[in-house]
């Protein structure tokens, strides 16, 4: 049963970020990661370890999908012109080749579609990780690994871990310092 | 090779190819998340592999390091939308104009 909802997740993953490759719009494309990140999130619990699984909702699946989405609109332009695989950047692209372009790719755009089909998949897997039972931890793997995990970050990683905290210090400096200042 | 392995080693490529293929910077940044995500889904796996927790420790230091590159690339992309410029990456062909 958990062997199952692994490979649901996998399969859920992988076909959402395929079609994540293939979204003209930028919200449509971030609906599509949300999905991928979510499943990765499903991966990440049913491989042992609820922490990181955690951490993946709340940092990559949460904070960051809403920057981005924050940044989308800030830039006001939500369709891509460079449109889909058939267009690199840089390239001469004829206006009409491109509005056709446009359309074929188009078809593959659907936002709605993909967060009933997240909520679906989603409720499907927590279903079939319920109905195994037990602690998380397996397919293939040995067992929670997360009542050791902050022994290791301020044992021998402190070094990095105290690097990354400087690291995010830095980023949140960048943020509060604001866009607009430089570009004045 | 193990599904986890499959599974991390085709959200990495996916996000590759999104990268490669798209031209704004915003849906650049959309892969760099998606090749990330697929490192971490290997890494985790492998940690509950070898029952190593320093490979826990590894994941949580790179979704640390993923979320400060995002909120700096963000800050960028919106920096560059102020000051007038595109947000296509083929217009970004110099460091300073």
């Amino acid at each position: 049963m958990r062997e199952m909802a692994f490979y649901l997740a996998g399969a859920g993953a992988v076909f959402f970020s395929a079609l994540m490759l293939f979204q003209p719009g930028l919200y449509a494309a971030a609906a599509c990661l949300l999905a991928a990140l979510l499943q990765a999130a499903v991966l990440l619990y049913l491989a042992g370890s609820p922490l990181v699984s955690f951490l993946q909702v709340v940092i990559c699946s949460g904070g960051v999908m809403a920057l981005v989405v924050v940044a989308v609109m800030s830039t006001g332009r939500d369709d891509d012109r460079a449109g889909g695989p058939a267009k690199r950047v840089g390239e001469e692209v004829v206006e009409g080749r491109q509005t056709e372009d446009h359309a074929m790719w188009a078809v593959f755009a659907a936002s709605r579609p993909v967060a009933a089909g997240t909520v679906l998949l989603l409720g499907v897997e927590v279903l079939l990780a319920c109905l195994a039972g037990g602690s998380p931890g397996v397919v293939g793997g040995t067992g929670s690994l997360d009542s050791r995990l902050g022994a290791v970050l301020f044992g021998p990683y402190a070094v990095a871990t105290e690097a990354v905290a400087l690291l995010l210090f830095l980023a949140a400096l960048a943020l509060v310092s604001g866009p607009e200042r430089g570009a004045k | 090779m193990t599904p986890a392995l499959q599974v991390g080693l085709a959200l990495f490529c996916l996000g590759l190819a999104t990268v490669l293929l798209r031209g704004r910077l915003l849906a650049m940044l959309l892969g760099l998340e998606l090749m990330i995500a697929g490192v971490t889904v290997i890494l985790t796996y492998q940690a509950g592999i070898f029952g190593d927790p320093g490979g826990l420790a590894a994941v949580v230091l790179v979704i640390a390091v993923a979320a400060a590159e995002a909120v700096v690339g963000l800050c960028l992309i919106l920096r560059l939308h102020h000051g007038g410029r595109s947000g296509e990456s083929g217009s970004l062909a110099e460091l300073r104009e």
